[in-house]
């Protein structure tokens, strides 16, 4: 596979699983937040912060009103914001298009579906009353992507590349989700006991996970920050927990480099290392000083992701 | 870069080549038969710099010697007419972008057929030198031979292209020839790198007129490679992959040495 | 013959003046058409409406588009396609055939001739300035000798059927000839849209191509390669054919590279993978001569790859089509290729060639004089159309220039009859209703050693304005699945 193409496909992956966890952050917060126990969690004005904050835009001053319509567009549908969904769409599909001959045609037509869907959508309706429709036709699309990477295409080289890019993101923007919920949580406390532990806000965390009703058969009771944490970073077979996409990682790093050679400069003994440090911790330890872990692992995420460029996408 | 030729008055005899940058150095032809030397630089650069150490002999050839000087006119004029002298020597009879002549300018030279052509010849080699003079910098490689008439001011490579463009009108196979001048004899011409052409002569063959100097190509002229025109035969060329500006800057040094 | 009752076709008017590939003279449906007819004839307007928007979708979705840029935005557009197919039956279609690869197999061994002992031009059967004059023509090229003597693998002919109901070629494209993809989207098109007619007539397939091309190409591989790995060489997504490019790479199996992809060591080509350099054998390049090799060609070329050309003359990889092949489809040596087939190949020419009059010619200058208004008239160094004059057109006094100038200066111009492209109904979405247009057919043509392919369909191109007889994508034609029907 050439070098140029691979490094296309690896963006692709990652532009998918970003534009998809975007559009059910906004999705879940804001439908959410309509019937929020908590006051704060209620507001307009604090839901639309969370939102910047989590695509990583200023949430601003606090005094400042923000302009409902604008912040969506911005998030959603602004072509001059490199954040948006509309541009995270139009960045896979381009990388797509110059890995076309390499992807099945099914995936490349549903790749193509969703660009045109998201292009063609009317961006006063998505700002007036298209938000839901909008944000959940972006997470069925990508839920399409994911079954057709999966049962059109080879499960070889170039799927694991795909892979890698899809695992990388993902674990990224469930970290960045944890941070901007947990940031929420600072804010929005809950009403007895512990009340950061027992904010709303962890509730609303799972969902943009789509994480919640497992959750809930898993620990069978009210989450908290303890047991979210937990099942979103430490649980490997919760599927968009960050020690499962780890293990995706692992899994198809191991496809493109099956080495056993011991090579400390290599990514796959990077992302064995990252992952081996993960499987084994407490939550408790990561809790004591979530900024810490937050950034860490984003760093862990950005090495592997620049040391797979230099491996493989360099030449 | 192209490697100077072998050829009837020159030996190649070896080539040292060295670079400031880790490269790849290759030894290659290019598309019209030249031997030429290509460097790749597998990391990214700020400055490269490169030095060829060329060594050559050079044989002494008296140029008229292998003129016939009884050439018939007539003989030669109705051969260069036939149809398989134009195929065969079709490419150099061809105009050029660089080598095109205005039909206005079409008379500048024109032969005399009373005499021979090497006669015709070497008295454009006379014309050219005599109406245009040499001056750097007032033309560039792109320059045509309309815009050096009409400035009647250029370098080597401009008075080649109208030798070329004249010679040509004539019915005349010319080529252009790069390549470096021993300087030192009082000679004009660029320092760095020289052009003069070649004609061909039925019975006779290439005959090198140096129009800048307006005498034949000697001892002191060392032959790179010859085309069309400038374009075919530019002895460096070079590829910048990435984003900005560059420079580059070259010198050329010819040392003579008795055997 | 009854009148069959046919709701879709209840306005369309014919012209008697123009060939009707599904109506005769008389109006009455052709055989090998009334099924379809009868079939089409079964969908309302209404139907048949939202069937023509169902197919315009496909061509979105599968990505089928090209960009048209302006200043605010790009846009994606689709090649207009036409839901009425064009049926050739096996008879016509042999006649094509065979006179495509008669026609590419004897430029093949033109261009052999003139890039080595140039003895059609020393028998004075071509002009040596035919050679001389063509932009075309490539030095580098002289004395060469591509892999396995090929140097047009591809060739798409520019065939009409003119108002006499013969066949007529136009032009033979031989240096990225493009349009092949869509001749199979089209299909795949009609099939999503219509799948219903094809149960009633045997249809050739059009998927094989690639399969033909890569077995061909592979025949023409580099000496000493056993395993030839072979590349498609595009520049890059944002040319207009990169559908094309990516689509052949994809149905190939092989990988599609750019210029920045590939690198050039010790004269071999490589191109740079995930594992590091592969060595690369056969290039099925679409970018044009001028761009290969910046240090062969045009310097400012950012789609090349240096010293391809250098790794091309070490015969250590092939370029389909090889470089040079131009000069073979300059319109100039158009007209020589009636002589040009006999003199190779030692047959009459299988496709007839629209009829030239050199003016340079006295006898054909008289005939040329005399029936001005029947010919189209063209200066030889025509470019761009410029300087064309159709007889028909033309005042009586204009008629008079034109033999004025023909006069004093015959060498500069030939004349042609005037060519009247065949007709096809085509849906016309303003007014959702049957008209008739003009088509042309682009066939593709490959060849190997000792081998060859024609793909058993084409391209028909529509002029989709009214009384336009130019059927090119950039000037709004559109186009039709070509159905060649089985024995």
């Amino acid at each position: 596979m050439l070098a140029r193409v691979a490094n296309n496909l690896f963006w692709m992956g990652r532009y998918i699983e970003r534009s998809e966890h975007v559009a059910r952050y906004l999705n879940v917060n804001y439908f959410s937040s309509l019937d929020a126990p908590h006051q704060l969690s209620q507001s307009r004005q604090f839901v639309l912060r969370s939102m910047l904050y989590m695509v990583g835009l200023s949430d601003g001053d606090e005094s400042e009103e923000l302009d409902e319509a604008k912040v969506l567009y911005k998030i959603g549908m602004d072509p001059q914001s490199e954040f948006s969904i509309l541009n995270n769409v139009k960045y896979a599909r381009e990388n797509a298009n110059s890995a076309r001959d390499l992807i099945s045609t099914e995936l490349y037509e549903a790749i193509n579906k969703f660009y045109h869907f998201v292009f063609n959508y009317d961006s006063n309706i998505y700002m007036k009353n298209g938000l839901h429709d909008f944000t959940t036709n972006i997470t069925e699309m990508s839920a399409i992507l994911r079954g057709k990477m999966r049962g059109t295409l080879l499960h070889d080289e170039i799927y694991a590349i795909i892979m890698m890019g899809v695992n990388i993101e993902r674990a990224t923007q469930i970290t960045r989700i944890i941070n901007a919920k947990h940031h929420d949580a600072l804010k929005a406390q809950g009403s007895y006991g512990d009340k950061f532990s027992n904010s709303y806000e962890w509730t609303t965390l799972l969902k943009c996970a789509e994480s919640y009703d497992m959750m809930r058969r898993f620990y069978k009771k009210t989450p908290n920050s303890i047991s979210t944490l937990e099942f979103l970073i430490l649980n490997p077979n919760c599927p968009r927990s960050v020690m499962n996409s780890l293990n995706q990682v692992y899994k198809h790093i191991r496809l493109l480099d099956p080495s056993k050679r011991y090579n400390k400069n290599s990514t796959a003994f990077l992302v064995g290392r990252v992952r081996a440090e993960y499987q084994y911790k407490y939550i408790r330890e990561i809790e004591e000083d979530i900024q810490y872990f937050i950034k860490s692992i984003l760093d862990s995420l950005s090495e592997i992701s620049e040391k797979m460029e230099n491996e493989f996408f360099n030449y | 870069m192209i490697i100077p030729e072998e050829n009837e008055s020159q030996d190649f005899v070896k080539v040292d080549f060295s670079t400031s940058v880790k490269t790849i150095i290759e030894y290659s032809e290019n598309g019209y038969g030249f031997r030429t030397i290509r460097v790749k630089s597998k990391e990214p650069f700020d400055k490269i710099s490169f030095e060829a150490r060329i060594r050559l002999v050079k044989k002494a050839a008296d140029p008229f010697k292998s003129i016939n000087l009884i050439e018939d006119p007539a003989i030669s004029y109705s051969e260069i007419q036939t149809l398989l002298f134009r195929i065969e020597h079709d490419s150099f009879l061809r105009t050029t972008d660089l080598t095109f002549l205005p039909s206005k300018y079409a008379t500048l030279f024109t032969f005399d057929k009373e005499k021979s052509i090497f006669e015709n010849l070497q008295a454009l080699n006379q014309f050219i030198f005599n109406y245009v003079s040499f001056k750097p910098n007032m033309t560039d490689v792109n320059s045509t031979v309309a815009e050096f008439i009409e400035k009647k001011q250029g370098v080597c490579q401009d008075m080649v292209h109208l030798f070329c463009a004249l010679a040509r009108h004539n019915g005349i196979p010319t080529r252009y020839v790069s390549g470096f001048l021993h300087q030192g004899n009082g000679y004009f011409g660029d320092s760095q790198m020289h052009a003069w052409s070649e004609a061909f002569i039925p019975n006779a063959g290439w005959i090198a007129f140096d129009p800048t100097n307006n005498i034949l190509a000697n001892n002191d002229h060392i032959k790179v490679a010859h085309g069309k025109d400038y374009s075919d035969c530019a002895p460096l060329k070079g590829v910048i992959n990435g984003p900005g500006t560059n420079k580059t800057q070259y010198t050329v040094q010819v040392e003579s040495q008795q055997q | 013959m009854g009148k069959i009752q046919n709701q879709i076709f209840s306005s369309y008017q014919r012209n008697p003046i123009l060939y009707d590939e599904i109506f005769d003279k008389q109006g009455t449906i052709k055989e090998v058409y009334s099924r379809l007819f009868e079939l089409y004839g079964g969908h309302t307007i209404k139907e048949y409406v939202k069937l023509n928007e169902k197919a315009k979708s496909s061509f979105f979705n599968q990505g089928i588009t090209f960009q048209v840029y302006n200043e605010k935005e790009t846009m994606e557009k689709i090649f207009p396609f036409d839901l009425f197919p064009r049926i050739i039956d096996q008879e016509e279609w042999d006649i094509i055939e065979r006179g495509a690869v008669q026609r590419s197999r004897a430029l093949n061994l033109f261009l052999w001739d003139i890039y080595h002992d140039k003895k059609i031009i020393k028998q004075g059967i071509v002009p040596l300035e035919l050679i001389s004059s063509s932009e075309n023509y490539l030095d580098q090229m002289v004395g060469l000798d591509p892999p396995g003597g090929i140097y047009n693998h591809i060739s798409g002919t520019d065939i009409i059927k003119h108002n006499d109901g013969k066949y007529y070629v136009l032009e033979d494209n031989i240096r990225c000839p493009s349009g092949v993809s869509y001749v199979i989207c089209n299909r795949t098109a009609l099939k999503r849209a219509l799948f219903g007619v094809f149960n009633h007539y045997k249809t050739h397939a059009v998927t094989n191509y690639a399969e033909n091309l890569l077995d061909l190409l592979e025949t023409v591989k580099p000496q000493g390669v056993d395993l030839p790995n072979v590349v498609v060489l595009t520049p890059g997504m944002y040319n207009s054919a990169f559908y094309e490019h990516s689509y052949l790479a994809k149905t190939m199996g092989v990988e599609l590279v750019e210029g920045r992809d590939l690198f050039v060591e010790n004269d071999f080509v490589y191109m740079r993978t995930i594992r590091g350099p592969e060595k690369v054998d056969i290039i099925y390049r679409r970018v044009d001569d001028g761009f290969i090799d910046p240090l062969e060609f045009r310097a400012d070329s950012a789609l090349g790859v240096p010293g391809l050309f250098a790794a091309y003359k070490k015969g250590n990889v092939t370029l389909a089509n090889a470089p040079g092949t131009g000069v073979a489809d300059d319109k100039a040596i158009y007209t020589y290729m009636p002589e040009i087939i006999k003199y190779y190949l030692d047959e009459e020419p299988i496709l007839n060639n629209v009829h030239t009059y050199h003016c340079s010619r006295p006898d054909e200058l008289q005939y040329v004089l005399e029936h001005i208004p029947e010919l189209v008239i063209k200066p030889v160094d025509e470019a761009g159309g410029y300087g064309i004059s159709i007889g028909n057109r033309l005042s009586k006094s204009e008629i008079e220039e034109v033999k004025s100038q023909l006069k004093s200066s015959p060498r500069k111009y030939v004349a042609q009859p005037i060519m009247s492209l065949s007709v096809h109904p085509t849906y016309i979405d303003e007014t959702e209703s049957f008209e008739q247009r003009h088509v042309d057919l682009r066939t593709f043509t490959v060849l190997g050693q000792d081998r060859d392919f024609v793909l058993k369909g084409g391209l028909t191109r529509v002029a989709l304005k009214r009384g336009n007889l130019i059927v090119n994508s950039s000037q709004g034609g559109g186009s039709k699945d070509t159905w060649v029907l089985k024995k």
